[in-house]
C-alpha cells in the first residue's frame, strides 16, 4: 500500500476536483472551489516536485523517473495557475470548468507516468475527454458547441488511429509494456503501419500538421478561458508520453523520417497560417501547431529538453489566452490595451516576445536548446527552416503587440469586456514573471550547462 | 471432425459479420442500419465463443448488443421527427471506397507478411475468476482510470443537457 504514496499529487488534484463538482455545499460556491483547486494543485505541484524520482509502481505500469517527475510538476503547477485565474473570473458557474479542468489535469500526469499502452490510452482519453465539454462551456451558444462537437469528433477519430496502431503494437511484441529503450521494435510493413498510426494519434493531440486542420475551427468555436487551458496543459503531457513511447520503439529509418515530415510541415503550416488571421484564438491556434512543430524537431531528435520547451511555450500562452478573455477575442478588441491596463500591455510583450525566442525570454533559451539538440542529431536543414520560422513568426506576435499598443480603442468590443479582478492579474504576472525566470528551472531539463541557477 | 464443425460455424458467423456490417452500410433505413449494427455486434460475439472466450463474449452480447445498440437507437428515437426522416438517400462515397479498399488491401498485406510472435498459451484455458483476479491486481490502475473518465463522461453530458440557465 506504501507505493501508492506516490500518487500523492493525482490524489490531491482529485480531491480537488471532487469537491468542485459539490461546490454548492462549499461556502463560497464556485469561487471557493476555484481557489481550493488551485491550493490542491500547487500543493500537488509541490508534493510531486518533493516526492521526486521514485521506483515504478503498480508492476511498472506507471513510471516516477525525472520525465515523469518534471512533467507533473509543470501540468499541476499549470493547472493551479489557470485555477488561480478561474477563481477571480467572472464567467459565472465555474465549478464545472474548475472540476474539468483538474481532472484534466490529473489525466495529464497520469500519462506523463505511463509506460503500458493500456495505460497510456486510458490515461490520454481522461486528459482530453474533460477538453470536450470546456471547449463547448457556453452550452447555449451554437457557434461554441459546433466547435466543440468537431474537436470531439476528430479527437475520437485520431483516438481510434491511435488504438488501432497500439493494438498492432501490442500484436507486434506481445506485450503492452514499454519499460526500457528498444522495448517495441516493430519490423517490417506491418510494424511501420503500427508506429505510424500509434504517433499519428498523438500528433493530433498535439495539433502538429498534417492533422492539424481541426484546431483553428474548434478553438474559434470555443470560449477564450476555456482554449486557454486546453491548449496548452494536456499538450505538455502528451509531449511527456510522446517521449516516453518513442524512447521505447526502435523502428529503424522511419522515426527520423515521419517526425522530420511532420516536424517541417508544422512550422511552415503554423507560422504562414497565423499571418491572416484576425481573431486571437485562431492566431494562438496556428501558433500552437508551429511551436508543435519545433517540439516534434526535438522529440524526432530523441531530446528530454522538447518538455522543457514544451512548458517554455505554454507558459506565456495560456497567459495570452487568459489576456484574450477579458479583452476580447477578435485582434482589434485589444486596441487601446495600453490606455486600459498598461501593465498587461507590458506583461503581453514579454509574453509574446517569448514566443518568438528573443534573448532574455525563456522561449530563446528553449529554442537554443531543441535547435541545439535537433544539430547534435544531424537534422541541419529542418534547423535552418525553424530558424527562418521564428524570424517569420515575429510578424504576427507584433502585430498584436501594435495593436495593444498604437491602435484607437475601438468604441464598441466584440464582446463584453470581463472586468479584471485581482487574481486574474496575479495569475498574469505569474506567468510573465515565470516567462522571464523558468528557464532557471529547467535548465537541467534543457540540458543548457551555462545558466544552471 | 470438431475441425470441420468449428469451420462450418466460424464460416456461418464471419459471413453474418462481415455481411450484416456491408448491410448496415448500404441500407437506406437508419432504423434498419442500427438493427444490422446490432446483428454483427452478435455474431462478432459468436466468434469470440468459437475461441473459447466466453468472458468476452458475453461482454460483447452485454455492452455492445445489449448496451450500445441501445443507445443507438434512443439516438434515432430523440433526433428523428418523423417517420420519413429515418429514410436518407444512398451516396456511395467512392472516393471514400477507394480508400477504404486501399486501407485494406495494404493491412491485409502486412498482415500476410508480418512474423507474428507465436503467444504461449496457457495450459488450461482462463476462468472468469482468473481474469478479474489481473483485472484487479495487474490492471488496477487502468482500471481505475476509467471509472474517472465515466465520471467526467456523466458530469459532461449532464452540463450540456442541464436545462438550468446561469
Amino acid at each position: 500500500m506504501s507505493e501508492l504514496a506516490v500518487l500523492l499529487p493525482e490524489a490531491l488534484v482529485l480531491v480537488g476536483a471532487l469537491a468542485a463538482l459539490f461546490a454548492e455545499r462549499l461556502p463560497g460556491g464556485d469561487r471557493t472551489a476555484a481557489r481550493l483547486g488551485w491550493v490542491l494543485a500547487a500543493a500537488a505541484a509541490l508534493s510531486a516536485a518533493a516526492i521526486g524520482v521514485r521506483e515504478p509502481i503498480a508492476g511498472g505500469t506507471l513510471a516516477f523517473d525525472a520525465l515523469a517527475r518534471d512533467a507533473r510538476v509543470a501540468v499541476a503547477a499549470l493547472a493551479a495557475l489557470y485555477l488561480l485565474w478561474l477563481s477571480g473570473s467572472d464567467l459565472g458557474r465555474v465549478r464545472e470548468m474548475a472540476a474539468f479542468a483538474q481532472f484534466a489535469a490529473l489525466g495529464g500526469m497520469l500519462m506523463a507516468s505511463a509506460q503500458d499502452l493500456a495505460t497510456l490510452f486510458i490515461a490520454i482519453e481522461l486528459g482530453t475527454m474533460p477538453a470536450y465539454v470546456m471547449m463547448g462551456y457556453e452550452r447555449s451558444d451554437a457557434r461554441t458547441l459546433e466547435g466543440s462537437l468537431k474537436y470531439y469528433l476528430l479527437s475520437m477519430t485520431t483516438s481510434l488511429v491511435m488504438l488501432y496502431g497500439f493494438s498492432l503494437l501490442f500484436g507486434l511484441a506481445g506485450t503492452t509494456r514499454f519499460d526500457h529503450a528498444g522495448a517495441m521494435s516493430p519490423e517490417g510493413l506491418l510494424g511501420s503501419f503500427a508506429v505510424v498510426f500509434a504517433l499519428t494519434g498523438l500528433f493530433a493531440k498535439l495539433s502538429a500538421a498534417p492533422f492539424h486542420f481541426w484546431t483553428p475551427d474548434a478553438y474559434a468555436g470555443a470560449p477564450a478561458s476555456a482554449v486557454a487551458f486546453v491548449s496548452t496543459v494536456p499538450k505538455v503531457a502528451g509531449v511527456a508520453a510522446l517521449l516516453r513511447l518513442t524512447g521505447a520503439l526502435s523502428a529503424g529509418e522511419l522515426l527520423p523520417l515521419y517526425f522530420g515530415a511532420a516536424a517541417l510541415a508544422s512550422m511552415l503550416l503554423g507560422n504562414l497560417g497565423a499571418y491572416p488571421q484576425r481573431d486571437v484564438r485562431r492566431l494562438m491556434a496556428y501558433s500552437g501547431i508551429a511551436h508543435s512543430g519545433y517540439v516534434l524537431l526535438a522529440v524526432g531528435a530523441g531530446s528530454a529538453s522538447a518538455l522543457g520547451y514544451a512548458v517554455i511555450y505554454a507558459i506565456p500562452s495560456l497567459a495570452v489566452m487568459l489576456v484574450a478573455s477579458e479583452e476580447g477575442t477578435a485582434v482589434d478588441d485589444w486596441a487601446g490595451l495600453f490606455q486600459r491596463r498598461p501593465a498587461v500591455a507590458w506583461a503581453l510583450v514579454v509574453l509574446l516576445l517569448s514566443l518568438v525566442g528573443v534573448p532574455p525570454m525563456a522561449g530563446f533559451f528553449g529554442k537554443l536548446a531543441i535547435f541545439g539538440a535537433a544539430l547534435d542529431a544531424g537534422r541541419t536543414a529542418l534547423v535552418v527552416v525553424a530558424i527562418v520560422m521564428s524570424v517569420v513568426s515575429a510578424g504576427y506576435y507584433f502585430k498584436l503587440i501594435r495593436t495593444a499598443f498604437f491602435a484607437e480603442a475601438v468604441p464598441a468590443p466584440s464582446e463584453e469586456r470581463a472586468r479584471p479582478s485581482l487574481a486574474s492579474g496575479v495569475a498574469i504576472a505569474i506567468a510573465t514573471a515565470a516567462t522571464l525566470l523558468v528557464t532557471f528551472a529547467v535548465a537541467e531539463l534543457l540540458s543548457l550547462p551555462g545558466i544552471r541557477g | 471432425m470438431a475441425e470441420t464443425v468449428d469451420g462450418i460455424a466460424f464460416f456461418l458467423l464471419a459471413f453474418a459479420s462481415i455481411g450484416g456490417a456491408v448491410m448496415m452500410l448500404s441500407t437506406r433505413n437508419v432504423v434498419h442500419a442500427a438493427f444490422w449494427l446490432l446483428e454483427v455486434m452478435l455474431a462478432t460475439a459468436g466468434l469470440y465463443l468459437l475461441l473459447d472466450a466466453e468472458f468476452l463474449a458475453l461482454v460483447q452480447a452485454l455492452v455492445y448488443a445489449g448496451a450500445v445498440s441501445v443507445l443507438v437507437l434512443f439516438t434515432i428515437m430523440l433526433t428523428l421527427r418523423r417517420r420519413e426522416d429515418a429514410v436518407r438517400p444512398f451516396e456511395p462515397g467512392w472516393g471514400a471506397l477507394a480508400l477504404a479498399a486501399l486501407f485494406g488491401g495494404a493491412m491485409l498485406l502486412a498482415i500476410s507478411r508480418a512474423q507474428l510472435p507465436i503467444g504461449a498459451m496457457p495450459a488450461s484455458v482462463p476462468t472468469t475468476a482468473d481474469f478479474g483476479r489481473v483485472l484487479f491486481t495487474q490492471w488496477a490502475v487502468p482500471f481505475e482510470i476509467a471509472s474517472l473518465v465515466l465520471l467526467v463522461a456523466l458530469v459532461g453530458a449532464v452540463w450540456w443537457s442541464g436545462g438550468d440557465r446561469r
